[in-house]
């Protein structure tokens, strides 16, 4: 499958956040949104996903507009900055909900295993973010928006990940935004610099440092 | 069956004050469209309370399953219509 995500352009107010954006990303490669803090990351992946109405913007799925929310398809999995599951409901409940092997999960993450009758409420930030990545990634799913993936989550946990997403891409398309730069490169092949509202094709990694978003040297 | 199982999820938020309303209308004007219409009201409220503030984050979850915010709130009425018609039928054959 083929996403693209092409012309968009939003406003907060009269303030252009967002114009002009074009992101092409295909099953078999992950393709990376890098930029600074508050340069529209999230706001790009939330009207991708649906959740966030812009101006103007134009999908297209394998070459033909998709005139609803990408959402509504049931093809698409968001994981958004914040924990998103709602903390009364229990992990058991949840794993059925989305159809995933609790067994399976717990074969990748032992520590978790206790946990199969707890609610969400009961579990801490980083460990409510793997599962929610895990869920995310796992379900059956055409394409994957990861919106910080990689944070709050401890080294072990990030390469687990890495392995999960690299297992995944190979059935699915996969966005993915983090500030983690070394751990977006590592796992990315496609990367778009998103900056002054405009995504711009990197297309050898030298070009972060001359669009500023490295400092000369870091790479 | 876990979809609906997810919506009643949603619902239990609301469910107490469902309950709240149900009483007042109860005392006041125990009529089953009326009732209906005020619900009506109440959960267009609840749904513009929660797409404009941060509980449209709650949204996302149910947007994961494709299930979108009309959908959402529709089941949300429904379900909340049935429990006001059989509370309000209850406090009926009681006053």
């Amino acid at each position: 499958m083929i996403f693209e995500l092409d012309n968009v352009e939003l406003y907060f107010k009269t303030k252009r956040i967002l114009n002009g954006i074009y992101l092409k990303a295909e099953t078999g490669k992950v393709t990376a949104i890098l930029g600074s803090s508050g340069c529209g990351k999230s706001c790009l992946l939330n009207i991708a996903f649906g959740n966030l109405k812009p101006k103007y913007m134009l999908v297209r799925l394998d070459g033909k507009p998709l005139l609803k929310p990408l959402y509504t398809t049931g093809i698409v999995m968001y994981l958004p900055q914040y924990n998103f599951i709602p903390s009364e409901i229990k992990l058991s409940f949840v794993f059925k909900l989305y159809a995933i092997n609790w067994n399976l999960f717990t074969k990748g993450f032992e520590t978790f295993s206790i946990y199969k009758n707890s609610k969400f409420s009961d579990l801490s930030g980083g460990e409510r973010r793997i599962i929610e990545t895990y869920i995310i990634l796992k379900t059956k799913s055409k394409i994957v928006f990861l919106d910080e993936p990689f944070s709050h989550l401890s080294p072990l946990h990030i390469d687990t990940i890495k392995q999960l997403i690299e297992e995944e891409k190979k059935e699915k398309v996969i966005i993915i935004s983090d500030h983690m730069y070394q751990h977006i490169i590592e796992s990315s092949d496609t990367i778009y610099l998103l900056k002054n509202g405009t995504t711009k094709k990197i297309n050898q990694l030298s070009e972060l440092e001359d669009y500023k978003y490295l400092n000369e040297g870091t790479l | 069956m876990y979809r609906f199982l997810a919506i009643l999820t949603f619902y239990r938020s609301f469910m107490v004050w469902s309950f709240i309303v149900n009483a007042i209308i109860g005392f006041f004007n125990p009529v089953i469209v009326p009732a209906l219409v005020t619900k009506l009201f109440l959960t267009v409220f609840a749904w513009y309370y929660v797409s404009e503030t941060r509980n449209q984050r709650k949204l996302t979850f149910y947007k994961n399953l494709g299930i979108s915010s009309l959908e959402l709130f529709s089941v949300v009425y429904v379900i909340d219509c049935i429990l006001t018609i059989i509370f309000i039928t209850i406090f009926k054959e009681f006053t």
